[in-house]
């Protein structure tokens, strides 16, 4: 909460920016106190109190204002003072004076609907777009997560050495969450894939294996059942029960009414229900389809001491604070340290803020995006006030006869600034429609790239927000009129026919297209770069032969596959099923195939060198292969040999790594032959083979120090599929999946994908970004072009009696083109300069986002000003063409 | 100091009305004029910061009221808090203000537009 107040606070801060600067001085802190107590009062009675007093604050301010400027200027123009109005025809009060000027603004608008739609229509864009980014920007930083106490939630990791973000060791837990004084209570857990079987088919579920607080932690709580004990999840005490999503129990189970208590197999153990949880339950790390005590976690030695193997999620208590409660944890990992030497060394602990967890990685593109949305709207801004000043230029004979009649100039100010605002304000309607439609996209998108569901959505505040910036707009392209108009001269205008508009007012128009043609370059910029490194990230070489490649997952139960021998022959078995497939050109197991996000990375030792501490040792991405692993992926092999159907649990361990581990490792001689240690598997592994290095977890990773070792010396029981068809591979699925019900009846498989899926998903999010922020581009600049056209076609039907001059004179209508095109580009370039200044600041504040591309990249900055540059020639061209086809005989007569 | 005719400031406008008659009880921050005016008027005037402060800045421009040295103030209070009280000039423009709208109230009666209090 104590963020949205600070939102609401900021919003009336930025709005008192219409009080002039004396009377703000004077009272800022004072109205600032004011509006907090209201607030707050307000958000006691919930959301709809809160817009209610925003609106009202909104109105107030823009009430007030006005009479501020009055007594600052001096100008008794809005009677309104600490005497009543005299005059009983004038309105009494302020709502008086606001409902005529808004019955007057409705008409106006009214009467020009060709203005009124375009003007709209540019504020709807710019409304909708910011609305829609806020309503992202909302979700995932403005609002708590959906957790309680979300605000002091945080994730728990443990450290070695300088290695951060890694697991905690169970026993290590246990002994924090008894013995801490910072937390409220702390939880474990586990996701991993869990086989359902004892059924028609054999399934898989997404299974998160738990400790009873991590549920009460994250809220969960059963729709139909108990909630697991402490007791039922200690290691010690565990009971086979299990709790199933409402979505499982809706979708496989058939809503059975009598689920509780029933007996399942899960990982070839019966498990009986206990609970059906309440619908659309999210932890903060998956969507679980069933929850098991953390005490059945398959991998036995994932809960013993000296193993990382569970992650820990706790709640800070009211009023500790992150720093203290690191310390506390800091330092019982030190009594553990102290009290198990062996297995603890250089075992510490760390914090994460559960938010930095899941929407850390996502903040800067959002500001990012942000920022672009804001910039269009300043650009539509921008445009409108031109189109403005243009119709201000043609109603100076109106204002000018209201001001003769006896109207104040800060009257006609006030209420060209009320037309203003209302004319926002159907713009703002209209972009809320346009926003509806936006984040309906935009949740869509995102859905694949977070890990929780942060329900992105235009609620009251994303509402309120577009109120704010109706108003702000409106006032913003209202000013400038509003002003220009309140210094009319009211007995020059009357005496001039047309109202030809003086130096100032094409100075001010030049402006604005300025700074809209600059704002846009800026944009252009920044897209221009942000695409650049896409197209750098789609070509970086992944260190393999990406086409016709196929993945797909099994994870054998770990009751039913005890040993290795067991595991080992049957992968092998499984093996020479999918290789018999039709249309498959060759095919491997790998434990972790690229870019699906697993992989193991672990310490080596190597052989004959000092031993380190263990947080210090090299790491190496250790995969488990079958021979034909490298041949299916196309890696090249650089020396040595391959990993044999010969290498087995009988013959000498063998290691194949990348040219990057040897090199680095052994800079002057070969690795071949030389033998390292890793993980805590306590054989040596010998070196026979280096082939190239590959990317695993992402395009723009540095390369990883790798390792290959045959899965029939270390059978491990969760293993994917690397197959190459010499086709699509998609229409193998059915028939490998069935190669493998050859071997195993009950074996679920999932996780079917192509490398080429992969790779989507590894550019998805910076697609994401390059979408957004290009199309947000290209709508500024064609923003920004017809703020040019506008600004040259309006300036050149004031002009044609000095075109007609010209034409009378002899000059040609390639000459008048050029004048005006000459012209209108003299401002563009003004608009580069000022544009590429500006873009250099701007991009740098991309640089975390860029991959293979500078901030200051000369053909990005290059390309984009020669676009812009030329969609600007065209419409300068348009109204300069229609410039050299004057008449001169009618534009001279015409005065 | 220029002296002025009090009556020069009449009529006032309810706001600038109700401000002096929530501050005949001694000083007030602007919250707590606000407050007052909203329950002494059950809800019927209830003004923004803008309003209370705009037609604050009038009545300190005119000296009907001024800021109330600083003082010892309860611990909990707000150090941004700033007091207002009625001067005498002040006090002096309502009473004559309070005397108009008696008699416009008294001639009222006599037309029976208007009942006796206490008649139901």
């Amino acid at each position: 909460m104590t963020h949205r107040q600070s939102l609401s606070e900021r919003c009336y801060r930025i709005g008192m920016l219409i009080y002039p600067p004396s009377f703000r001085e004077r009272f800022e802190l004072e109205m600032l106190a004011f509006a907090r107590e209201r607030l707050a009062v307000a958000r006691g009675r919930g959301t709809r109190a809160v817009v209610g007093e925003t609106v009202s604050l909104v109105l107030d301010t823009l009430r007030s204002a006005p009479p501020q400027w009055a007594h600052v200027t001096r100008e008794r123009w809005l009677v309104e003072g600490i005497t009543q109005a005299s005059d009983p025809a004038y309105p009494r009060d302020n709502m008086d004076i606001l409902l005529q000027d808004l019955r007057f603004a409705f008409r106006g608008l009214l009467r020009r609907p060709a203005f009124t739609i375009v003007a709209a229509l540019t504020l709807a864009l710019g409304i909708g777009a910011n609305t829609a980014i806020f309503s992202v920007v909302n979700a995932l930083l403005i609002r708590p997560l959906p957790y309680p106490n979300a605000d002091r939630m945080v994730v728990i990791y443990g450290t070695q050495g300088s290695q951060g973000q890694q697991g905690v060791v169970y026993a290590d837990y246990h002994e924090w969450r008894a013995q801490n004084r910072t937390f409220d209570d702390m939880g474990v857990f586990r996701s991993q894939s869990v086989n359902l079987t004892g059924r028609d088919t054999p399934d898989r579920l997404v299974g998160m294996f738990v400790s009873a607080s991590f549920m009460r932690l994250i809220g969960a709580t059963a729709e139909q059942g108990r909630l697991f004990t402490d007791a039922e999840t200690e290691v010690e005490t565990s009971a086979p029960v299990a709790i199933l999503s409402h979505e499982t129990w809706e979708t496989r189970f058939g809503s059975d009414p009598s689920i509780l208590g029933k007996t399942i197999v899960l990982n070839g153990q019966p498990h009986t229900v206990v609970a059906v949880s309440r619908p659309r339950i999210q932890t903060p790390f998956g969507t679980p389809d069933a929850y098991l005590p953390i005490g059945y976690y398959p991998n036995a030695t994932g809960l013993q001491r000296g193993t990382r193997g569970v992650a820990a999620l706790g709640t800070i208590k009211a009023g500790v604070g992150f720093a203290n409660a690191e310390r506390d944890l800091k330092t019982l990992a030190k009594q553990q340290e102290d009290a198990f030497p062996t297995t603890n060394k250089g075992f510490g602990v760390e914090l994460q803020s559960l938010k930095d967890q899941i929407v850390g990685p996502t903040r800067t593109p959002i500001y990012i995006v942000f920022a672009a949305v804001g910039m269009v709207l300043l650009i539509a801004c921008a445009n409108v006030a031109n189109l403005q000043l243009a119709r201000g230029a043609a109603r100076h004979r109106e204002l000018s006869v209201r001001a003769a009649l006896g109207a104040g100039r800060g009257r006609i100010a006030q209420q060209l600034l009320t037309e203003s605002v209302m004319l926002s304000m159907v713009g703002g309607l209209a972009g809320i429609a346009l926003a509806i439609l936006g984040t309906k996209w935009l949740a869509k998108v995102l859905a694949n790239t977070l890990p929780i569901d942060p329900g992105i959505r235009v609620d009251s505040v994303a509402l309120a927000f577009a109120f704010f910036i109706s108003v702000v707009c409106g006032v913003l392209f209202g000013m400038v009129p509003a002003w220009k108009a309140s210094r009319t001269d009211v007995q020059g205008m009357l005496r001039t026919r047309t109202g030809a508009a003086g130096h100032g007012h094409a100075m001010t128009r030049n402006t604005l297209v300025v700074v809209q043609l600059a704002l846009s370059l800026a944009l252009l910029s920044c897209a221009g770069l942000l695409t650049r490194s896409l197209i750098e990230l789609q070509h970086v070489n992944t260190g393999f032969d990406t086409n016709n490649l196929m993945t797909m997952q099994f994870r054998l139960p770990a009751v039913k596959y005890d040993t290795p021998d067991k595991i080992w022959s049957m992968f092998d078995r499984t093996i020479a099923e999918i290789r018999s497939v039709p249309g498959v050109e060759s095919a491997a197991l790998v434990r972790a195939f690229p870019f699906t996000g697993n992989g193991d990375v672990l310490p080596v030792m190597i052989e004959g060198r000092p031993p380190v501490k263990p947080g210090d040792a090299p790491s190496m991405l250790v995969n488990t292969i079958t021979p034909d692993y490298f041949t299916t992926m196309r890696i090249p092999r650089l020396s040595g040999r391959d990993i044999l159907p010969s290498d087995n649990k009988t013959t000498v361990p063998v290691i194949v790594v990348n040219t990057e581990f040897a090199t680095k490792t052994w800079p002057n001689e070969s690795a071949l032959g030389k033998r390292v240690q890793i993980g805590g598997d306590e054989r040596w592994w010998t070196i026979v083979g280096i082939v190239r290095g590959t990317k695993h977890f992402s395009l723009s990773e540095h390369q990883l120090l790798q390792g290959y070792i045959p899965h029939a010396q270390r059978p491990q029981i969760f293993t994917t599929v690397a197959l190459r068809s010499t086709g699509n591979p998609l229409l193998l699925t059915r028939a490998v999946r069935e190669a493998i019900w050859r071997v195993d009846r009950d074996q679920p498989v999932w996780g079917v994908r192509t490398m080429d899926q992969l790779l989507d998903g590894a550019v998805g999010s910076p697609k994401l970004i390059v979408r957004l922020t290009g199309g947000f581009a290209i709508v500024a600049l064609l923003l920004g072009a017809i703020g040019i056209y506008g600004m040259l076609s309006y300036t050149m039907s004031q002009r044609s009696h000095e075109v007609g001059i010209r034409i009378a004179l002899g000059a040609e209508s390639r000459q008048v083109v050029r004048m005006v095109v000459g012209e209108g580009m003299r401002v563009v370039g003004i608009a580069v300069a000022i544009g590429l200044a500006g873009s250099l600041g701007a991009t740098r504040l991309l640089r975390s986002q860029l991959f293979g591309v500078g901030p200051t990249d000369v053909l990005t900055f290059a390309v984009v000003t020669v676009i812009l540059a030329l969609v600007a020639m065209l419409a300068c061209f348009l109204p300069a063409r229609r410039a050299s086809r004057v008449d001169p005989m009618v534009a001279l007569r015409a005065d | 100091m220029v002296s002025i005719d009090p009556r020069s400031q009449l009529p006032l406008t309810p706001v600038v009305l109700h401000i002096l008659l929530a501050l005949t009880d001694g000083e007030r921050h602007g919250y707590a004029i606000a407050q007052e005016i909203e329950e002494t008027t059950e809800g019927q005037i209830r003004m923004g910061p803008g309003t209370l402060y705009g037609s604050i800045q009038r009545m300190l421009t005119a000296s009907l009221i001024d800021e109330a040295p600083a003082r010892r103030r309860p611990s909990d209070d707000d150090e941004r808090r700033r007091y207002y009280r009625m001067t005498t000039f002040g006090k002096r423009v309502l009473e004559l203000e309070l005397q108009r709208l008696s008699s416009v109230v008294r001639i009222a009666r006599t037309k029976r537009l208007l009942r006796d209090p206490g008649v139901a």
